[in-house]
């Protein structure tokens, strides 16, 4: 493992709170206390939890068709979590992954089926548009001094205006029928393969952060940009670079999308991409990805991810009513954020 | 604080509580329908009866209906899936999109469990036996043609429908714009606002429209549920009933106006019917009967599967009898539904 250098050891200090610096209250403790602690252990924990009691309640979740399914979804939740947790890094938000999503699947569609593409350059193409319309976000903000927020929310409605108006809402469906079988395919009859990407591309993020000097410099830039800029970093190279990438991420979910239902629909993620909204937040604040910036869990957004796709999923095999659905899963997880803050204290009057 | 051995006890007791509520498996050879609509909206009220009459006149397993909790292709993906998981074998569907929606369709059935598009259409191809609902530019059309003669034959119409993303819409605002032609420019569309079945952007949409322009418009047609509700209050409240309106559906406040005469008539559709005949002809498909080649089906620009559900105006003297105009319709379906569209052994 690299030594922080020290511009993450500042990002790190600089934004982690009081109340959650889990960090100081393990520096004493041994290593296995340290990863009873950790968030990611808590969410693990919860996962296993919750899956023991849904298996053991309904017979439909753990069989084959549930598992995969299961898997399928949580892939693109973990996609589209990851998609605005390299945003949040840097202090920011970006509320059109939505919106850069259906463009990216739009314009994956249209090379396929008007532009007759082969469906590795398509795919590439319409990752290029993503990361060009990521970029382009990143930019505007830059350059105007405007929070995030606000340019994405206009973005938001300018990118899919613009893919409405320019597609009149027509889908595309005649997408290559092993494209579409890669969302259908089953590995030993329950793990979908569109899991496996997730799980690679999260490897890549953690690689990113930890072992490369941009992904330190992403970490910095968020967690305290003027001391970033006095360190050298470029700080709004290194925020275009991290809209960039989330418009490459939410291009990569918006994909598996496609695959997954063998078409590209301008109402996949709902008006305005506003559907992608609430897993996009979910997974990374879950997960222990500061609001603030300048600290990142890629393991913890995937876990968070995982978990809040798992308890949809088994309330719904619970049948206790489709419109208790979101009120059982907003107090589930209340429950599991006061499970992990009891497990929390335990450990940490037993462990320092 | 919470001590974690008192919470795990909570949580032991939550999952003790929700397996509790898990209805038991009815057994493995009887036919469970979901109907499963494309999102809450009060057109879809009328499958939970005509599932529950099913399950009772025709034996069934289950005939439950199922909501997705949003408007959402990926709630309603979810919920089917989560359905053919916990038992159901047949489906009756509103496609949350025609093409996106096919996808899922094709996975329930490659898992044994037949699909009926219900209320609307899949685009094809597609795995589902077939599409049985309003035919809305029929309806639309026939509406309109309503509306003309109320305006007397001549004046300004304004039309207030639904999704532009619902490709039914644009079939709506095509068959208004050809009755308003055969009318040789007597009657003219001056305005068509879409996008709007739902309360906010109907009330804020609507209410702006005719404070400006009211007395430039001498008739309404609405082809979406919450755009008639709407416009019949904005009439209402207008009270000197010089601009006639035909709306669509059935809900007590385009009812209630049309007995006060604020409203003409309404288009009703048959989601009753829907449910009850869709549950009927699923369950003969399970038991082995196979959708008869050669069947009468419509063409309409989705689907060369079509079964109109059937469709008939309400005016002031029809509209306390709606429900047995309703059934009327379903009767006469029914009658000879299995003959007509079905081979059975």
């Amino acid at each position: 493992m690299n030594a922080p250098t020290s511009v993450e050891g500042a990002a790190m200090a600089e934004s982690e709170p009081p109340a959650r610096d889990d960090g100081l209250s393990q520096k004493g403790a041994p290593g296995w206390t340290r990863f009873l602690l950790t968030n990611e252990f808590g969410l693990v924990t919860l996962i296993v939890i919750f899956g023991a009691v849904f298996a053991l309640g309904t017979p439909g979740f753990s069989s084959p068709f549930n598992l995969f399914t299961l898997g399928r979804t949580m892939a693109i939740d973990i996609m589209i979590g990851f998609s605005m947790m390299v945003v949040i890094v840097t202090g920011g938000l970006n509320l059109s992954v939505g919106a850069i999503g259906v463009c990216v699947a739009i314009g994956c569609g249209w090379l396929l089926e008007v532009a007759g593409a082969p469906l590795a350059l398509a795919i590439f193409a319409a990752l290029a548009l993503g990361a060009a319309l990521g970029a382009l976000n990143g930019v505007l903000i830059v350059r105007s001094g405007l929070h995030s927020f606000i340019i994405t929310l206009a973005t938001m409605s300018v990118f899919f205006g613009l893919m409405l108006f320019l597609t009149h809402a027509n889908a595309y469906r005649q997408v290559p029928l092993e494209f579409s079988a890669f969302g259908k395919m089953r590995f030993a009859g329950y793990l979908s393969p569109l899991l496996l990407v997730s799980i690679a591309i999260g490897l890549l993020l953690a690689g990113l952060y930890r072992f490369t000097p941009l992904g330190r410099e992403m970490l910095a830039a968020g967690a305290k940009a003027a001391a970033a800029e006095l360190s050298g970093v470029r700080v709004g190279r290194t925020i275009v670079i991290c809209h960039a990438l989330s418009g490459v991420l939410a291009g990569i979910a918006a994909v598996m999308v496609v695959a997954r239902t063998g078409a590209a629909i301008p109402q996949m993620a709902g008006n305005l991409g506003q559907d992608w909204l609430l897993p996009a937040f979910l997974g990374p604040v879950l997960g222990g990805t500061l609001l603030a910036g300048g600290r990142a869990s890629v393991l913890g957004t995937f876990l968070g991810a995982a978990l809040v796709s798992e308890l949809t999923n088994g309330l719904l095999q619970f049948r206790i009513g489709e419109f208790w659905v979101q009120t059982w899963l907003g107090l589930l997880l209340l429950l599991a954020v006061l499970m992990d803050l009891a497990r929390r204290s335990f450990l940490a009057r037993r462990g320092v | 604080m919470l001590r974690s051995e008192s919470v795990l006890k909570m949580f032991a007791a939550a999952g003790l509580a929700l397996a509790g509520w898990a209805a038991p498996a009815a057994a493995a050879d009887a036919t469970k329908v979901a109907l499963v609509p494309g999102g809450p909206h009060p057109y879809f009220a009328a499958w939970e009866k005509a599932g529950q009459d099913a399950m009772k006149d025709f034996k069934l397993g289950a005939a439950d209906y199922r909501v997705p909790q949003k408007w959402e292709l990926s709630q309603q993906n979810s919920l089917l899936e989560s359905l053919l998981s916990q038992g159901y074998n047949a489906f009756l569907v509103f496609p949350g999109d025609p093409v996106g929606s096919n996808s899922t369709v094709a996975e329930l059935t490659e898992n044994g469990a037949p699909v009926i598009a219900t209320a609307g259409c899949l685009k094809e191809p597609t795995t589902a036996l077939f599409c049985f609902g309003t035919d809305t530019g029929n309806s639309a059309y026939l509406g309109t043609k309503e509306l003309i003669k109320a305006m007397g034959g001549k004046g300004r119409i304004v039309h207030l429908t639904g999704f532009l993303v619902d490709p039914n819409t644009q079939l709506r605002i095509d068959a208004v714009e050809k009755a308003a032609k055969e009318t040789n420019g007597a009657v003219s569309v001056v305005q068509v606002i879409a996008d709007i079945d739902a309360p906010e952007p109907a009330e804020e949409k609507i209410n702006a429209y005719l404070a400006a322009h009211a007395n430039d418009v001498d008739g309404i047609v609405t082809t979406a549920w919450v755009p008639a509700v709407v416009a019949s209050n904005a009439l209402r409240k207008i009270g000197d009933k010089r601009i006639k309106m035909v709306g669509i559906d059935h809900d007590e406040v385009v009812l209630k106006a049309i007995k006060d005469g604020y409203v003409n008539g309404t288009m009703l559709q048959n989601p009753y019917g829907q449910g009850y005949i869709g549950s009927y002809a699923l369950d003969r498909i399970r038991n082995g009967c196979k959708v008869k080649a050669g069947a009468p089906f419509k063409t309409i620009a989705l689907t060369n599967r079509f079964i109109d559900s059937g469709t008939v105006y309400a005016d002031k003297d029809a509209v306390d009898n709606y429900v047995g105009s309703m059934q009327a319709i379903t009767k006469k379906i029914f009658a000879d539904f299995a003959s007509t569209y079905l081979t059975c052994p």
